[in-house]
């Protein structure tokens, strides 16, 4: 599993980082920073829902 | 009426603005979704376009270039533009990038355990008494505590600034002029009060939010006064509203949902989930307003530059589209949840953070002291349109002791 983030398109909804801390941060403007980009299988199930959550579409997977 | 009678397709017309729609919107909304996915609200003395399904409403917030949020959208008895609500890009992140990291998810994280606190002192200030007015008691003192600590304000200003809000946001005489003229006055009076609270941190070394705003720079200069002022006026509205709404929506809701409301009490993993589903569910705000800055089509009608348009926000956090057939049914288990409460696209809510974190502890520490509560017997439920406060929300529970310290 890989995540791709694509930082113009984030606004700081900060979903992300609420839904798998583990996996995403956030920086000083609430934006995501990804710490984990091919999270193991354990965080594996929270980084799926977080990327899912995005409303902006600004994750994606390639399982 | 049935809320849903509020939109009419022959005439091409929907009002948002009547109390029975406030109070039980999603009808409304669902009829504006099926049948008028552009509609024509004849209010505030001049025609609004109504945008009402989720990719829509979307849509229209990642586009600021085509729907602006320039000055002319909406008119709350400001003088200049509130920063940065009514600035477009890219002036627009100019300022978001002095103000988003004094309310940013690491800066509001360390106020929990003062929080906290002060939700326990107002719990403690009612629940031996068995019955509370959660709306003047709960929801509106909240909120209004953590933004005066916040700005380094006195409390007792509280109550002023408590007035200047709902003559800004719900005038209410009933004609649009009156409206206007009160909404202009007493956002005078608001200038001048933040006039001089900022005169009054110059040279300081204060860590409130005002202070800190006379020592930042946007674009390698500090901002002018008027700037700053713009920006207080802004965090009036957004600081002492929303999150009353929302609280007034979460526990009028569990008061009559008891088996959600058992799902919180017994688990407050939850919470953050039931956060989120009560501001998609009761999107306390229920729209925002654009002004169209370039012609663009959709749904076949023809949008002209200096339209107004009401992006509905509530309408799309509950569009089957986006939320399943479940969508107009609360869940606050639900997981995937894009809501659109705070907006979306560059101006999405900069207040969120706190919002959520003030919204989470209020809910975990009331259902923890007041998990059995219900709405008092004979009650009628004012929701008010727009921003949908519940104008008094009396509650009755178990009575419970509470120790005092010797």
């Amino acid at each position: 599993m890989r995540i791709h983030f694509e930082p113009d398109a984030c606004v700081g909804h900060g979903r992300c980082y609420a839904l798998a801390p583990q996996v995403f941060d956030a920086d000083d403007l609430g934006h995501c920073v990804v710490l984990l980009s091919e999270p193991p299988a354990e965080l594996a199930d929270a980084a799926r829902l977080a990327v899912a959550s995005c409303p902006e579409d600004a994750l994606t997977i390639d399982e | 009426m049935d809320p849903g009678d509020a939109v009419n397709p022959q005439t091409g017309e929907a009002n948002p603005y009547l109390p029975e729609v406030a109070a039980n919107p999603i009808p409304f909304y669902e009829r504006l979704r099926d049948h008028l996915p552009v509609a024509m609200f004849e209010g505030f003395g001049r025609g609004t376009w109504i945008i009402s399904r989720y990719e829509d409403v979307r849509w229209a917030l990642k586009h600021p270039e085509i729907f602006s949020s320039d000055f002319v959208a909406v008119d709350i008895g400001q003088d200049r533009p509130l920063i940065p609500l009514q600035i477009d890009p890219p002036e627009h992140a100019k300022y978001r990038r002095v103000i988003d990291p004094t309310i940013g998810p690491h800066e509001v994280a360390p106020l929990e355990g003062e929080l906290r606190v002060v939700v326990n002192d107002v719990i403690d200030s009612f629940i031996a008494r068995g019955s509370v007015d959660a709306h003047a008691e709960f929801t509106v003192p909240l909120p209004c505590i953590v933004f005066l600590s916040m700005c380094g304000l006195p409390l007792e200003d509280l109550d002023k600034l408590l007035v200047w809000k709902d003559n800004i946001i719900r005038p209410n005489t009933g004609d649009p002029e009156q409206d206007a003229k009160v909404r202009r006055a007493t956002g005078a009076a608001l200038y001048a009060y933040f006039e001089d609270a900022i005169d009054q941190r110059r040279g300081g070394s204060g860590t409130d939010l005002l202070t800190r705003f006379l020592t930042s720079e946007v674009d390698g200069r500090s901002m002018s006064q008027e700037e700053m002022l713009d920006i207080c006026y802004l965090f009036v509205l957004g600081g002492l509203d929303t999150v009353t709404s929302t609280l007034d929506c979460s526990l009028a809701h569990l008061a009559q949902d008891p088996i959600q409301r058992q799902l919180l009490a017994d688990d407050q993993s939850i919470v953050p989930a039931a956060v989120e589903e009560m501001l998609r569910y009761h999107t306390p705000v229920m729209q925002i307003l654009r002004a169209v800055a370039q012609p663009v089509e959709l749904h076949g009608h023809k949008f002209e530059v200096g339209d107004t348009v009401m992006l509905m926000l509530g309408s799309a956090d509950t569009d089957p589209t986006e939320f399943g057939e479940d969508a107009s049914e609360f869940d606050a288990t639900r997981e995937v949840n894009r809501h659109l409460a705070f907006g979306g696209g560059p101006h999405r809510c900069l207040g969120s953070h706190l919002a959520r974190l003030e919204l989470r502890v209020a809910l975990e520490e009331w259902h923890r002291r007041i998990p059995d509560y219900t709405v008092a017997e004979g009650a009628h439920l004012e929701y008010s349109p727009g921003i949908r406060e519940i104008v008094s929300l009396p509650l009755v529970f178990e009575p419970v002791t509470v120790a005092v310290a010797e």
